[in-house]
């Protein structure tokens, strides 16, 4: 899936450093990590609960709570330099870069439909979009994710849909910034394991005829192996190890990362007997 | 929905009649003698047993309650004492005075304490956000009958540009309602910006700022809109309460209000008086519940009522 490295880097990430401002004073979370994402190609962070791979993913982002973080270092997003510039983030957000959500469930106004938070996404990203046209364009991004009844699902609230078809639905609504990078930030560590490999699929299928980049935050090496063309192994916020996925997987050098894969009983998402064991199985990380 | 409504009449016609039931015994309880109010000066106690014969007060409590069952049946809520005119008339009479006041009071809560809890929500923690704060406590801190004596000394007396009581023209209403309001703006500022803060660290809230959602639509539209149930309900419920005669306002003001007509009842021992005006009171306030209870799945889509216990 790797394009050649010519074109322009869609992130560019050096030495950032993220500190948290907690009760129990000033945490380093992350502490000096450095990659790219090319167009086309997906990263994927991969760490256990608290190893600020999340961290990561919402610090370039921005959306970490404001004066309660601070980052240096150098972090271009498609070009714009989010450090320096804390408010450049906010002319492409949902404008080129999106953001798939940890969990589905809890990721949507419960008070406001669909329709009304996806036609909001697509009207910010084409002001000039009508209601109805914004509409007919939603109706069409929720069929291409495969939402069944598009037309009367678009007044449906966020409750009467499954976690599954939620995460559809965040992945259509990240869509409609048409983005260049989506960052997916363990995009189905709260789903089901047989409806995990349905939105994995989705998103390879959406990457291929786009080429967006995608920057993968996940603890499952399941999932990292799938999708990834690089890997980096996080913990206590530096990268232990990075490399193409098939050398880390096969090789890994780092202790830790073959504790991660000895942790895995047996490697591949569609086994639906088992599911990653500890310490993949950490669950959702605070913001 | 047809069952649940008539589910939640039928409760609240049954709260009512408890509510009644209840004053209905206690009023006869308590030490006081209607007799001895209405007598006038120095009455023989031959006067006063004509005078409890004549409203049939010489008959057992269950007697008299049997009896104010059956007129109450016909419509009858018996006739007031002071007033020597159907109870439920003069209770009637005074209602729409203490639904202005109210209402106004209310309107005024509403417009002041939503923005105010909102602003307060998005500085949290900040300087000027403390002092937003010692005003709502001191708001919370001052009773209303004080707020009234000041309200009333610095705008009616010391610069007269408003009324001191009574309500003949619209500018009368100000005072008495800013009195009301000023306690309900500071409790309601504290409860939404106590919702707004907890709906602005939602998952959802971060998602939308994802997307590029302003912040201010993030602010009204999505925290705000998230918010509303606990804020209509206690305004609603607010509303209620002050439907209950906003007593202490009125009587400061001269308010021909419900508030003040039944300080006059209870003074005056007027049983009819008394059970018309908890009569109408409650049913207005049950009347009030019910209607934020049906406007809940308007602004929650998650809450229906047909499932609703």
């Amino acid at each position: 899936m790797s394009r050649p490295s010519e074109t322009a880097p869609l992130l560019e990430v050096e030495d950032l450093q993220i500190e948290l401002i907690t009760e129990r004073g000033v945490v380093r979370a992350v502490d000096g990590v450095g990659f790219t994402i090319a167009p086309g190609e997906t990263v994927t962070l991969i760490g256990e609960s608290g190893s600020g791979k999340s961290t990561t993913a919402m610090g370039l982002l921005r959306l970490l709570p404001e004066g309660l973080a601070v980052l240096s270092g150098t972090a271009r997003v498609l070009g714009r330099d989010i450090i320096a510039d804390p408010k450049a983030i906010r002319r492409i957000r949902g404008r080129g870069v999106s953001l798939i959500p940890q969990d589905p469930m809890t990721a949507l106004s419960p008070v406001h439909t669909i329709g009304h938070q996806l036609g909001e996404a697509l009207r910010l990203r084409h002001p000039g979009l009508s209601r109805a046209d914004a509409r007919a364009r939603g109706i069409e991004l929720l069929g291409r994710v495969r939402i069944p009844h598009p037309e009367t699902r678009w007044s449906a609230y966020p409750h009467q849909f499954s976690g599954g078809m939620l995460q559809r639905v965040l992945i259509a609504i990240a869509l409609a910034a048409e983005p260049e990078l989506l960052v997916a930030d363990e995009p189905t560590s709260a789903l089901d394991v047989t409806v995990q490999a349905g939105v994995l699929d989705l998103l390879m299928e959406l990457q291929e005829r786009t080429g967006i980049g995608i920057l993968m935050i996940t603890h499952d090496l399941g999932v990292a192996r799938l999708v990834s063309d690089r890997i980096h192994v996080m913990r206590g916020g530096r990268f232990v190890e990075s490399g193409p996925v098939e050398r880390i997987v096969d090789h890994p050098a780092d202790p830790y990362t073959r504790g991660l894969l000895a942790a895995v009983p047996t490697l591949g998402p569609w086994d639906e007997t088992t599911r990653p064991a500890a310490p993949a199985t950490a669950h959702r990380e605070t913001l | 929905m047809i069952r649940y409504l008539l589910r939640r009449l039928g409760q609240s016609v049954l709260t009512v009649f408890l509510t009644l039931s209840t004053v209905f015994v206690l009023v006869r309880m308590a030490p006081g003698d209607p007799a001895a109010a209405l007598a006038g000066p120095n009455p023989t106690s031959e006067d006063l047993a004509r005078i409890r014969e004549q409203f049939g007060l010489d008959e057992s409590l269950l007697t008299q309650y049997w009896v104010f069952l059956r007129d109450l049946f016909t419509g009858d809520l018996g006739t007031s004492y002071s007033f020597h005119a159907p109870a439920f008339d003069v209770v009637l009479d005074r209602v729409p005075y203490t639904i202005t006041l109210s209402a106004a009071a209310i309107a005024l809560t509403a417009l002041v304490a939503v923005p105010l809890g909102v602003w307060m929500a998005r500085r949290a923690d900040t300087k000027r956000e403390l002092g937003a704060n010692v005003l709502t406590i001191a708001g919370q801190s001052m009773p209303d009958f004080w707020i009234g004596v000041m309200l009333l000394t610095v705008f009616a007396v010391l610069v007269p540009v408003l009324p001191a009581s009574g309500f003949t023209t619209w500018g009368g209403l100000v005072l008495p309602t800013v009195t009301v309001a000023v306690l309900q703006m500071a409790l309601i500022s504290r409860l939404v910006r106590r919702e707004m803060v907890a709906a602005l660290a939602s998952p959802y809230i971060t998602v939308a700022r994802s997307r590029g959602v302003s912040e201010r639509a993030l602010t009204w539209r999505y925290a705000l809109g998230n918010s509303a149930i606990p804020v209509l309900t206690a305004l609603g419920t607010r509303f209620a309460a002050m439907l209950n005669g906003v007593v202490v306002v009125e009587v400061v003001f001269g308010w021909p209000g419900v508030g003040s007509l039944v300080v006059r009842a209870l003074e005056t021992r007027d049983y009819p008086l008394i059970q018309a005006t908890v009569l109408v009171t409650a049913a207005l306030a049950v009347l009030v519940q019910l209607l934020i209870d049906l406007a809940y799945p308007l602004l929650d889509p998650r809450v229906r009522l047909g499932k609703a216990a």
